[in-house]
């Protein structure tokens, strides 16, 4: 080291010499920059959505069960109809996708080991993650809609093809922190596979399944595109799933956002404002599910 | 594709068990059960691929090669030619990803290496609040408030630009609009930076500490560290992270379809209105009601379908090296 | 645009399309002198409505997809076991679905293009026109109140040969104006459309071959064009955009609060965009048997609005069953009886002219099953 210093000009280790120290200060701000610079849009939508928006929920808002035509000032009727869309297929999507996912992610760390089929489902979930959700909305339209029409079930199943791989990485994710010590401790006790897995190991990664599984949800809740190929629109609050066009809140947006009359984009606002608020409590709700089981954190 | 420390696998030794061994019939279903869950995705994607290339048949085999890589889109004469969408998805995403990358990059460094453990926190649920705004509240917000700000804007950069000779091909131009894929490549940014960002993150976290404390061993500052030690580990793995919010934005629909302008426009003009091949889709399959134009619809969908699952292929393989590589060192 | 409704169901109550009614009237600036050239046809077809239950679906014009949800609605609280529905898809669309069998009636500005005509497989087709309005040339522009605006300079303004609003040809027609120098933006409709089209054959028929775009559903309009599905998305396009200028019907433009700009007509007159200057315009429009004309550019009248066009219902003349037939033949007798023209005049439309609204009725009996 010496040596090195004395070839080289003598490098006081202590301080850094001012150009180098104001390169470092530099980057440093830089950093603060771009975070300041990623706030700003964030605020400004929250503040929009916030600001146009609560003018525009009220009671009546969300539960009337007619949505009036565009020209209609926003105290007329309410967006009922599509809060219950969003509710329930939302929910039936929920339905499908978490239970299949999770076995899935079971599959991929309790039984698939190095198998190449379970390190090919693994990769492949993770790449169907990055598929845009256009094309599951496209997909549910060939191979269902059009042989059996717009429903709201079609809705769910578009959302279920985005929600499975979401929840599959999650939950795969999460077992793999369950130290293996548990599972030997079961077997040792005479325990089958299945009863391990269901009895022990998933009860103790439960925390970041269920977390992973509502993050999938909230995503989910706010999707539009999957829908508009599936569910069509409705102006009247369909509650049957499985006939019959159907509405959310995110299509609602989608149509009102290029509509010229202040009662359309009044909607547009609340349910914008009533879609974030769901999937903020729906965040919420993962963050303190995680800090509760936080048990194997390292 | 976390990078956290792993348990030890958690296969105990019969895990391997062939489903003919002998086994309680519950254990063996319950395995069937899981197997076939984990199917679904390679059967989905089969699915995808299959169902929606036969639909769009009818636009290959009557428009050929030609018609449909050609630049002309005019549905009510049977024009359906691509190339203006391919080009607005291109022009968009790469607009995204250069403003993205810096900041991403910025922030993922600021809670790596400043921000003390305790204190990001904040900074992350920040990052997650952005990520769990949807895409069609961006894109209500974009159209009714941001692009009508910006047009004023880009008005004045256009008309202050004129004959200056690189800056004006991109920045300049007649038809400027608030509309238009700069707009649609500003909010893609936003959209994507909380993946860029979280990835980067976790690339990142995996370059040894031996290194980078060799290096403020050796005197150098925060920024020579980083720059010494921490990118070239990570280098590989960023550009995986960027790729992946390539891929995001090229498929990004809903906020897109709202501010790009939705016309068919191939100029080099940013400030111009354009269209892209999500927003395309969207937009007019409800017209679609006609034979080839729905097919040229759905296969423009097989292109973005095929488009990102290659850059995802790529984005994970060199993520997944990267991550390996920095480990075993 | 994204898919809309093809079931469109307009259930809401007899109270709301009052209040509908009265929302409109309250709201518009102009309170519209009645069009006092064409009274409202007493006819006694709602007579007959009393007894009609079913379903109707109707999809197509957006230009007359207010009217139809306030009639709509009107009509079931005389009718409580019917109900009908219409999706305004543009009125492309709404031909498309006739062709196909998945609604009764098609709402339209424009008759069938002759190639269309192949898709009919022969059956015969009526035509019931419902309403008359004005095709606004809506503009946005700060500090100007009343634009005049040629055939001949929107001809240019909407080939992109015009790109700036004080451009001399625009300046020499509004002296004393002070136009700025932003450049003009262009808002044209994205999906087929009847307005488009009538748009268009009022400048082909007003400048000749000053206009190279042709008339038709669909126009291949300049690059730089913001294109928007329906009357609405164009509004919301030149609301939201400071220098645009587009084509919106007025009951759309007056719901959306756009300025429109007075045109020239065929007698050299600046006329604005009224219900009672379309009315006049319509008058002067030759009307064939089949109830198909043309209002555009129709009148010689110093008052005439000379962009004034008209819409159809247009249904087969054989209906595949008898519920059907009485069911469309009292819906659409609702529409042209004068339950159905007051509803006219508060949304901003003009009254079908007296002539054609009785040889529209006497058509009704041609409906069969």
């Amino acid at each position: 080291m010496m040596a090195i210093a004395s070839e080289q000009q003598t490098v006081d280790l202590r301080e850094p010499s001012g150009w180098r120290r104001t390169k470092n200060q530099i980057a440093t701000v830089g950093m603060w920059i771009a975070f300041v610079v990623m706030l700003v849009p964030l605020g400004f939508v929250l503040f929009t959505v916030i600001a146009k928006g609560a003018s525009a929920i009220t009671w009546q808002f969300l539960t009337n069960s007619t949505i009036p035509v565009n020209v209609l000032p926003v105290t007329y009727g309410g967006v009922g109809p599509a809060v219950v869309g969003t509710l329930i297929i939302t929910g039936f999507a929920s339905l499908i996708a978490i239970p299949l996912g999770v076995l899935g992610g079971v599959y991929i760390n309790e039984y698939g080991g190095n198998h190449l089929l379970a390190r090919v489902i693994n990769f492949f979930a993770d790449v169907m993650t990055g598929v845009p959700s256009i094309i599951m909305g496209l997909f549910i339209f060939t191979i269902w809609v059009l042989h059996f029409g717009y429903s709201g079930l079609a809705g769910s199943f578009a959302l279920a093809c985005l929600m499975l791989p979401i929840v599959i990485r999650s939950t795969y994710e999460m077992l793999r922190l369950v130290p293996n010590s548990l599972r030997e401790a079961s077997y040792a006790l005479g325990a089958t596979k299945a009863r391990v897995t269901v009895t022990v190991t998933l009860p103790a990664a439960i925390g970041g399944i269920v977390s992973g599984a509502l993050l999938a949800v909230a995503r989910a809740a706010g999707e539009t595109a999957p829908l508009v190929f599936t569910i069509l629109v409705t102006q009247t609050t369909n509650a049957n799933l499985f006939s019959g066009a159907n509405t959310a809140l995110s299509t609602l947006i989608f149509q009102n956002a290029t509509q010229p009359y202040t009662g359309a984009q009044a909607r547009a606002w609340g349910s914008a404002l009533t879609l974030i608020a769901i999937a903020f409590i729906l965040m919420i709700v993962a963050r303190l599910v995680t800090a509760r089981f936080a048990r194997y954190d390292h | 594709m976390s990078m956290t420390a792993r348990a030890d696998s958690a296969i105990p030794a019969e895990s391997a068990s062939p489903l003919t061994r002998r086994r309680p019939f519950g254990d063996r279903s319950f395995q069937i059960l899981c197997l076939a869950a984990g199917l679904l995705v390679l059967i989905i994607l089969a699915l995808i691929a299959i169902s929606m290339t036969q639909q769009s048949t009818t636009w290959f085999t009557t428009a050929g090669w030609s018609g449909v890589f050609s630049t002309d889109w005019d549905p009510a004469h049977n024009a359906f030619g691509a190339v203006p969408f391919i080009y607005g998805t291109l022009v968009t995403a790469a607009i995204a990803i250069v403003i993205a990358f810096p900041v991403s990059l910025g922030i993922a460094l600021l809670l790596t290496e400043v921000v003390p453990r305790r204190f990001s926190r904040p900074i992350v649920y920040v990052i997650d609040l952005l990520a769990v705004v949807p895409s069609v509240v961006w894109g209500l917000w974009g159209i009714l408030i941001l692009a009508p700000w910006l047009q004023g804007i880009y008005q004045s950069i256009a008309s202050g630009l004129t004959g200056v000779p690189v800056l004006s091909t991109f920045f300049g131009g007649q038809g400027v609009s608030g509309a238009s894929f700069f707009t649609a490549g500003l909010i893609l940014a936003v959209m994507i930076t909380p993946i860029v960002t979280s990835l980067s993150r976790e690339v990142i976290a995996t370059v040894p500490a031996i290194d980078r404390e060799g290096a403020y061993a050796l005197g150098a500052t925060r920024w020579e560290m980083i720059r010494g030690a921490v990118w070239p580990h990570s280098q590989a793995g960023v550009v995986g992270a960027v790729l992946l919010g390539l891929g995001r934005a090229m498929g990004e629909t809903i906020a897109v379809a709202l501010v790009i302008g939705s016309s068919p426009t191939i100029t080099t003009h940013l400030f111009s209105t354009g269209y892209s091949m999500p927003s395309v889709i969207a937009n007019e399959f409800g017209e679609a009601t006609v034979g080839e134009f729905r097919a040229a619809l759905i296969g423009m969908g097989v292109l973005l379908f095929v488009l990102t699952i290659i850059i995802n292929l790529s984005a994970r393989a060199i993520v997944d090296r990267s991550v390996r590589r920095s480990r075993g060192a | 645009m994204q898919l809309r409704g093809r079931k469109h169901v307009a259930t809401v109550g007899g109270a709301v399309a009052v209040a509908l009614l009265a929302a409109c009237s309250s709201s518009s600036s102009s309170s519209s002198s009645s069009g006092a050239t064409s009274a409202p046809a007493a006819t006694s077809a709602t007579g007959s409505a009393a007894a009609a239950s079913g379903k109707l679906n109707g999809a197509g014009s957006t230009f007359q997809l207010t009217f139809q949800e306030a009639a709509i609605s009107a009509f079931k609280s005389v009718n409580s076991g019917a109900t009908v529905n219409y999706d305004g898809v543009g009125s492309g669309s709404g031909r498309a679905d006739l062709y196909a069998g998945t609604v009764n009636y098609a709402g339209s500005d424009s008759t069938i293009p002759t190639t269309e005509e192949s898709k009919l497989n022969g059956k015969k087709v009526l035509y019931f026109p419902i309403l008359i309005g004005p095709i606004t040339l809506s503009y946005n522009l700060q500090g100007v109140s009343n634009l005049k605006l040629s055939p001949s300079v929107i001809a240019q303004i909407f080939q992109a040969k015009i790109t700036t609003w004080n451009d001399p040809a625009i300046a020499a027609i509004n002296p004393g104006v002070k136009l700025p120098s932003t450049p003009i933006t262009l808002a044209v409709r994205s999906d087929s459309s009847g307005t488009t089209q009538n748009f268009t054959l009022f400048l082909q028929d007003a400048v000749g071959s000053a206009w190279t775009l042709g008339s038709s559903s669909t126009i291949k309009w300049p690059s730089t064009a913001r294109a928007a599905a329906g009357n609405g998305g164009v509004a919301q396009v030149v609301k939201s955009t400071p220098g645009a200028i587009g084509y919106v019907d007025y009951s759309t433009a007056q719901a959306s609060g756009l300025t429109g700009a007075s045109i020239e007509n065929k007698a050299g007159k600046f006329v604005a965009p009224s219900t009672s200057a379309a009315s006049t315009d319509a008058a002067g429009a030759t009307v064939k048997p089949d109830l198909t004309f043309h209002a555009v550019w129709a009148s010689s009248n110093p008052a005439a609005y000379p962009v004034t066009y008209q819409t159809w219902d247009i249904v087969y003349a054989t209906q595949p069953n008898a519920n059907d037939a009485a069911l469309l033949k009292a819906y659409l007798g609702f529409l042209l009886g004068s339950q159905g023209q007051a509803l006219l005049e508060p949304l901003h439309y003009a009254q079908l002219p007296n002539n054609i609204d009785q040889m529209a009725v006497a058509q009704l009996s041609q409906i069969t099953s």
